[in-house]
């Protein structure tokens, strides 16, 4: 337990110390609740108006707990390889399941509070959200999908590319793109039909469709996310790569030769 | 005590042996050098050791253990700078003392206490960021440095420090070898290897000399070099000096002779006496002690940063 809480409070005062990452996780995606809120809301008849500002809100902490995932999680594990710090661990009888359950408890609460700090700020400036308990538990349930599809992205990044800047920038890369191209940042309804699909395969924009179908009504989305086969889908993608990740960290992870 | 054992090591990276059959044995407490250029397998054969990489073949013990099992008393201190600028030099012990299994005020106790064996504990609260670069590495010494630390492997830790702060660092290991430690440290730089009371010379993989560094000057005959300066340069002056240097070989330079000897301290008093006695006033005289990269040079016919370029 003492090494876990070592890693973890170690890559918690990392992250909050480290400027980049607190401007493209928190800074960012508050820019663009502020943006989206004020200007693509001008021809929207206003009774609509605190629901896509709400939409907006959501989309943008989905965004912000990817980049968190997908490019603060690979940075710190590449930045570490880098730096000789995980050829020292591996001199100490220290287990890097240990190091890996630190180091993503800390992602997971710096996700949080981006997420909150996001979720504050669109309400303070108009955004108004819907939902029951059971749908708020649930919305919950959606974002810890997408922490561990972000992490499990993440994993695979930083294990894999050796190199930090190319760690940061492959998350960076795929967090924008896949964003972009699944209905997170644009509509879903303006995407062509391929990617379409994609928007409902893909593990995090289908969780953020769902999130946004529960707290911020099923008009804001132009499909159901939540059948029973899309949920499933989706928890099941979300998990095999959180899996896929943890298995390759675990096995390559920590291999130096 | 044999704190450290290595028989027959190989180890092998794309068909190429970068450990080719070492051997290597430190008793316990001894500061031990393994000098080399880069490529020559001493990061390898210290991270075997260190049970970072593992080997292809041969023996490797720490205090009779395999390291795989020794790694709660080998202290590795890797070439690059692995702590955290983000931290504070004292965060950054409290990590690697939580990871060794202390917390509280145990922990706090003694990151206080191996802050000040490094001689930090003014710097302690201090974004690591702002160090200086022997104050980092210090810092990282201390990682290694916990209580029941038998062995530190130390990797290159001079590289790109001042003379100040070098002299400074090894200052530290002095005391850190007072405590019955065994050191083993990497380099490439001889006048640290000088410091260690045993040095292991490594090229392409394979041990090619080991002994104290006086002993390994004298066994493969690495002479001081005298340079004399006279009043005026004769073949008077010539004459005598020849008498005293190693086959009679004296070089001339523009302001004088060198001459070359194995007892150089003996020598220069001889030759100041008998130039004085033909009558030649000796203007300068100075001995330049053979080092550990010239020893390199004879084994080898290469100097070390030729190796490592």
């Amino acid at each position: 337990m003492r090494q876990i809480s070592a890693a973890y409070i170690k890559t918690v005062k990392e992250l909050l110390r480290e400027r980049a990452a607190l401007f493209w996780t928190i800074a960012w995606p508050i820019i663009w609740v502020f943006i989206g809120s004020f200007s693509f809301t001008s021809s929207i008849p206003q009774g609509v108006v605190p629901y896509v500002k709400g939409s907006i809100a959501i989309s943008m902490m989905v965004f912000a707990l990817m980049i968190a995932g997908m490019s603060n999680l690979p940075a710190s594990i590449a930045g570490d390889r880098a730096n000789g710090l995980l050829a020292k661990l591996k001199s100490m009888p220290v287990k890097p399941y240990k190091d890996f359950t630190g180091r993503i408890s800390a992602v997971i609460t710096f996700s949080l509070l981006a997420a909150v700090l996001v979720i504050v700020i669109g309400t303070a400036i108009g955004a108004r959200f819907t939902g029951t308990g059971v749908e708020i538990a649930q919305a919950i349930g959606f974002v810890f999908l997408v922490i561990c599809a972000s992490a499990g992205v993440g994993l695979i990044a930083g294990t894999l590319i050796k190199n930090l800047q190319g760690a940061i920038m492959t998350g960076v890369g795929i967090a924008v793109i896949t964003s972009a191209i699944s209905g997170i940042l644009f509509p879903y309804e303006g995407l062509p039909v391929p990617l379409q699909t994609f928007a409902r395969v893909y593990p995090i924009s289908s969780a953020q469709a769902s999130i946004v179908h529960l707290l911020a009504g099923p008009n804001m989305i132009a499909y159901n996310p939540l059948t029973s086969s899309q949920i499933a889908l989706t928890i099941a993608l979300s998990f095999v790569l959180l899996i896929i990740g943890t298995i390759l960290y675990s096995r390559l992870g920590w291999k130096l030769d | 005590m044999v704190a450290i054992h290595v028989e027959n090591l190989v180890k092998t990276y794309d068909s190429r042996r970068v450990l080719d059959g070492v051997n290597l044995g430190v008793p316990e407490g001894e500061f031990y050098a393994l000098m080399g250029p880069n490529g020559s397998g001493k990061t390898t054969l210290a991270s075997i050791i260190a049970g970072v990489k593992k080997q292809d073949s041969g023996i490797v013990e720490v205090y009779g253990k395999k390291p795989a099992q020794t790694k709660e008393f080998i202290g590795y201190v890797p070439q690059e700078n692995f702590s955290s600028p983000k931290l504070s030099g004292k965060e950054n012990l409290m990590y690697f003392a939580n990871l060794l299994g202390y917390s509280g005020s145990k922990a706090n106790q003694l990151v206080a206490e191996v802050l000040k064996n490094v001689g930090l504990s003014e710097e302690a609260d201090k974004r690591v960021a702002k160090y200086s670069g022997g104050m980092r590495k210090k810092l990282e010494v201390a990682t290694a440095i916990f209580p029941g630390i038998k062995a530190l492997i130390l990797d290159e830790p001079t590289t790109g420090l001042d003379p100040a702060a070098r002299r400074s660092f090894f200052g530290m290991v002095q005391d850190i070898r007072g405590r019955k430690t065994s050191i083993i440290l990497i380099t490439h730089i001889g006048s640290d290897a000088e410091l260690a009371s045993r040095v292991g010379l490594i090229d392409n993989g394979k041990m090619i000399a080991e002994g104290t560094p006086d002993e390994l000057k004298r066994q493969h005959a690495v002479e001081d070099v005298i340079t004399v300066e006279t009043a005026a340069k004769t073949d008077s002056v010539l004459s005598v000096l020849k008498g005293y240097s190693i086959n009679g070989k004296v070089v001339e330079s523009e302001t004088g002779y060198k001459i070359y000897s194995r007892n150089g301290d003996r020598v220069m008093a001889d030759v100041v006496r008998n130039l004085d006695q033909a009558g030649h006033k000796v203007t300068r005289i100075e001995m330049a002690r053979p080092t550990l990269e010239d020893v390199f040079f004879r084994l080898t016919e290469r100097h070390l940063q030729e190796a490592i370029g």
